[in-house]
C-alpha cells in the first residue's frame, strides 16, 4: 500500500519534529484556560485593584454550554491560527527545499501524496482537539456543572468538522502557493472573509462553517441535536471533500508544470 | 497571601505543568538543532524568558526544516 508508506512516513515527520508534542499540549492548555480563567475571575479581578471602594461587579455565573463555547471561541481564534502557523509549510516548504519532487520522481500518485499529507495533520488535529476538550470538559464537571460526556464528544465531532475544513483549506493552497507564508496568509484571509460574509448575509446562510460554534452552543442548550448542526456539519463535511478534490487536481496541474 | 490560599493549586497545577512540559521540549530540540532560522542563542531567551509563547514560537518558526 502506497497510501500506508506515505502516511506512517507523515507520522514519523510529525513525530521527529515534536508536533505530536507541542500542538495537543497547546490545544490542551488554549481549552482550559478559559474555564479556569472564568472562575477565578473574582479573585483575579480582587488582585489587580484599581476598583473604587463599593464597586460591586455582578459577575455572572456561567453554566457549563456558556464556557464550552468560550473555550471553542479561544480555539478558533488562537488554536484555528496554530493550526494554519503549523501546517503551513506542509506541501509548500517540501516544494521549496526541494523534498516533493525527490518524492514526486518516483512512481507517487498526487492523489495519494496530498491525502497522506491531509489524513496525518487531521488525525493530529483531531486527537487533539479530543484530548483539548476532554481536559477541558474535566475542569467543567468540577467548577462549573453537569456536562455529560456525550456532550463531550457532540462538541468534538462537530467542532471537530470545523478543524477539518480549516486544516483542507490549509492543504488547498499548499497545493498551488509555494511560499509558507503566503499559504498562511491566504488561509487566514479567507475564514475572515468567510466569517465576513455570514455576518453580512446571516439571514440566508444559516448552515455557514462559521455557524458551527453557534449551532453547537444552541443544542447544547437545548439539550439535543438541533437539525441546524446537523446541516451545518454536513454542509461542512461537503465543502471540505470538494476542497481535497481541488487540491490534488491543483497539485497535479502546478506539478507538471 | 490569603489570595493565595483561596486558590486551589490542584487547579492551576496542570497549566504550571503543561507550561513547563513545553519549556523542556522546545530547550531539548534546541540543543540537539544544528542550526536554527535565526541566531540561535536567541532562540534560547524567547524560548526560556517568553512565557508560553515562546517555546510554541520556536516550534513553528525557529526550527529548520530538513
Amino acid at each position: 500500500m502506497q497510501w500506508m508508506t506515505l502516511f506512517k512516513k507523515e507520522m514519523l515527520e510529525n513525530w521527529r519534529n515534536k508536533k505530536w508534542v507541542w500542538f495537543p499540549l497547546v490545544i490542551i492548555l488554549l481549552s482550559i484556560l478559559d474555564p479556569i480563567s472564568s472562575y477565578y475571575m473574582p479573585q483575579i479581578i480582587d488582585s489587580v485593584g484599581g476598583l473604587p471602594d463599593g464597586t460591586v461587579l455582578e459577575l455572572p455565573d456561567y453554566t457549563p454550554p456558556e464556557v464550552v463555547i468560550m473555550s471553542l471561541g479561544q480555539l478558533s481564534s488562537l488554536g484555528v491560527l496554530v493550526i494554519v502557523l503549523m501546517s503551513m509549510g506542509t506541501i509548500a516548504g517540501e516544494r521549496k527545499s526541494g523534498v516533493a519532487e525527490l518524492v514526486l520522481v518516483k512512481p507517487v500518485s498526487y492523489k495519494n501524496y496530498v491525502t497522506a499529507k491531509w489524513a496525518s495533520l487531521i488525525l493530529l488535529v483531531w486527537i487533539s482537539l479530543f484530548l483539548g476538550l476532554f481536559v477541558g470538559w474535566y475542569y467543567i464537571n468540577i467548577l462549573f456543572g453537569d456536562l455529560t460526556f456525550l456532550h463531550l464528544l457532540q462538541i468534538t465531532f462537530f467542532y471537530g468538522l470545523w478543524l477539518t475544513l480549516v486544516v483542507t483549506l490549509v492543504i488547498f493552497y499548499n497545493t498551488w502557493i509555494k511560499t509558507p507564508g503566503l499559504v498562511a496568509f491566504l488561509t487566514i484571509a479567507t475564514i475572515m472573509i468567510m466569517s465576513l460574509i455570514t455576518q453580512v448575509f446571516g439571514h440566508f446562510l444559516d448552515w455557514s462553517p462559521n455557524k458551527l460554534s453557534n449551532h453547537i452552543f444552541e443544542s447544547l442548550m437545548t439539550d439535543q441535536a438541533s437539525t441546524d448542526l446537523i446541516a451545518t456539519g454536513s454542509v461542512t463535511i461537503f465543502i471540505s471533500v470538494l476542497l481535497l478534490v481541488a487540491s490534488i487536481y491543483c497539485f497535479r496541474i502546478r506539478s507538471r508544470v | 497571601m490569603e489570595l493565595l490560599q483561596e486558590i486551589n493549586w490542584a487547579i492551576i497545577a496542570p497549566i504550571l505543568v503543561i507550561q513547563g512540559i513545553l519549556i523542556v521540549i522546545a530547550l531539548i530540540d534546541w540543543i540537539r538543532a544544528d542550526e536554527t532560522n535565526g541566531p540561535k542563542w536567541l532562540w534560547l531567551i524567547i524560548i526560556l524568558f517568553v512565557s508560553t509563547l515562546g517555546p510554541i514560537l520556536y516550534f513553528i518558526f525557529g526550527r529548520r526544516q530538513r
